[in-house]
């Protein structure tokens, strides 16, 4: 595809729809069969939703959509981009209130939702006034693909709003991401040569999310890749199987779980290969792994290399659309870094914060000014709030800026700088780092499978053991003072991300 | 049905089948992560031919929880 050609999502739909054609884009399960769409497909129903939505409203609206990922959610999003309106992909896990929240805040005129949300319909009727029109993937969806000729769609410009995604945060309120048409199509286009018409993507993570958008939908669009959806997370390793991709994008406690599961079957059987037992969980045609969402350690990206596969974490953030780097996958050194800078990105270190300049960046928080001038300097730098550096092409990240402890002596403390210490430890299964009483303390809920036959006092010599083990390789104003332990899991975010903030903490270990 | 899913447990977490219980919780007691849990009822649901609500998952602590809800789903 010339990517010169492509400026904005509708651009990247139709360009697609006159390269790959009748190519199967989309394969999805529904109930026991397999239903396929070409990339002629999801243009045409793109433009017949389009049609529809552009003559029944004056000037530019936002619908919302939200929903498991597949292909009526793809229409739902791409028939409002394609016809120069902005669309609000939600969190599919947000509760009745919040939805209704978001609809609000976002000035939302049609809402469009799978079945599973029929029953909030009332509800969002009543609290939502200013949303005039619910169609339903199952329902009225089909019917106006049905009902309505593909339809010659207007000129978008570049710089009209497609998307307001919200952030979920692991502090404070959600804030709404303008992204810009230009600033997705940057970033679906910033790289090259990254996968081929041949490459099959299994599309694990929720399609909301901003790392799925781009990099599972986007770029499949722009290399004509086939792109399979998996219907549950319940349904991984059955996906895995039946559709046998072979690029995957995952979270890395998905990358950590599979690998433990490799590790124990070749402990029971040495005499197998672990990359054939791989194979068996995979699929014979997997080449490709890329993480994100969190920090992946970089001894997992070495066992994966070392079973063949190509392995890299990337970075990035939903102002960003989101690739700040990219991953590195051929690279089996695996320094720790997060990725290679991407094409067109500007990166420097500012009082050790990472502040990217790139027309990936968004156009602002919507409808919030103050927080847009928080995060974005008059001239034109995005603010990450991660700490970290750079060496040569490569970012690393030490932390977050807002977690940073600030001890009585002035010294700034990064939490995940410590909390990296404790990776890979067996006994331990979350773990934060946080100042109390002026002291850094560490809370752990302990593995309790490894720890099942275990004293307390076992326990809290392990943990005492461990904490005397990473002390010594820490400066004094930065050592552990003091240990909890929970007995239960720590509260998360609906990305699963832990919340620093806890209402409740563990007993303190004498 | 209790004996069918400890076979489906002992092949997701280092558990001796004996150990498990209609109590036994599945993170706090059983090891289980939250994708290995999905997992394990990914293969439920192909093993008995129905479908977990993923909503559902949340009220699903403890071995007798999953069995009542697998049952239901059932009948």
């Amino acid at each position: 595809m010339d990517k010169n050609k492509i400026r904005t999502l509708q651009d990247l739909v139709r360009e697609s729809a006159c390269e790959y054609g009748d190519k199967i884009f989309l394969r999805e399960k529904n109930g026991k069969e397999i239903s396929e769409k070409s990339f002629r497909n999801l243009y045409d129903d793109s433009c017949r939703l389009a049609g529809y939505i552009t003559s029944k409203y004056d000037g530019v609206i936002h619908t919302a959509v939200i929903g498991g990922s597949g292909y009526a959610w793809l229409v739902s999003y791409f028939g409002t981009v394609c016809g120069g309106n902005g669309c609000v992909p939600l969190d599919a896990q947000l509760p009745c209130n919040d939805i209704c929240e978001l609809l609000n805040r976002a000035d939302v005129s049609i809402f469009m939702y799978d079945k599973k949300y029929e029953v909030m319909i009332d509800e969002i009727r009543e609290k939502c006034p200013e949303v005039k029109e619910f169609i339903s993937f199952e329902k009225e969806l089909p019917q106006i693909l049905s009902e309505n000729t593909p339809a010659e769609l207007p000129p978008v410009s570049p710089d009209a709003l497609a998307s307001i995604s919200y952030t979920s945060g692991t502090t404070g309120k959600s804030k709404g991401v303008m992204l810009l048409n230009r600033n997705l199509i940057d970033n679906a286009m910033c790289q090259d040569n990254e996968s081929t018409p041949d490459d099959v993507v299994l599309s694990i993570l929720p399609i909301h999310h901003i790392y799925c958008f781009t990099c599972d939908i986007l770029c499949s669009l722009r290399y004509g890749n086939q792109l399979c959806i998996n219907d549950s997370m319940l349904r991984i390793a059955q996906n895995l199987k039946l559709f046998q991709p072979t690029i995957i994008m995952v979270v890395p406690m998905i990358a950590e779980t599979i690998y433990r599961q490799i590790k124990t079957i070749s402990d029971a059987n040495p005499e197998i290969p672990k990359s054939a037992i791989a194979k068996k969980i995979f699929g014979e045609r997997l080449t490709t792994i890329y993480s994100g969402g969190a920090y992946l350690r970089p001894e997992l990206q070495r066992a994966y290399h070392e079973m063949g596969y190509q392995m890299g974490q990337g970075y990035g953030m939903t102002e960003c659309s989101p690739r700040i780097t990219t991953a590195d996958r051929f690279d089996k050194d695996c320094a720790g870094d997060v990725g290679i800078i991407v094409n067109g990105c500007q990166v420097k270190i500012e009082d050790g914060e990472i502040m990217v300049k790139s027309p990936s960046v968004m156009a602002g928080y919507y409808k919030d000014e103050a927080e847009t001038a928080k995060t974005i300097t008059p001239d034109g730098w995005l603010k990450t709030g991660d700490l970290g550096y750079i060496d040569g092409k490569k970012l690393f990240i030490t932390g977050r800026k807002k977690n940073l402890i600030i001890l009585s002596n002035g010294e700034n403390v990064s939490p995940e700088e410590i909390e990296n210490k404790f990776a890979g430890t067996d006994f331990i299964s979350e773990l934060l780092v946080y100042s109390e009483d002026g002291m850094i303390t560490a809370e752990i809920f302990p593995n309790e499978e490894y720890c099942k036959n275990m004293s307390d006092e076992e326990i809290d010599k392990l943990f005492k053991d461990k904490v005397l083990e990473i002390n010594k390789t820490l400066t004094s104003a930065k050592t552990i003072h003091r240990m909890r332990i929970r007995d239960k899991e720590f509260e998360k975010t609906t990305s699963k991300k832990i919340i620093r903030r806890q209402s409740e903490h563990g007993r303190i270990v004498k | 049905m209790f004996e069918q899913l400890k076979e489906f447990i002992v092949n997701y977490v280092d558990v001796e089948p004996e150990d498990i219980t209609l109590e036994s919780r599945f993170i706090d007691d059983l090891g289980f992560n939250s994708y290995d849990f999905m997992s394990l009822l990914g293969d439920l649901e192909t093993e008995l031919d129905v479908v977990v609500d993923e909503s559902e998952i949340v009220n699903l602590h403890t071995v007798g929880e999953a069995i009542e809800y697998l049952e239901k789903l059932k009948d």
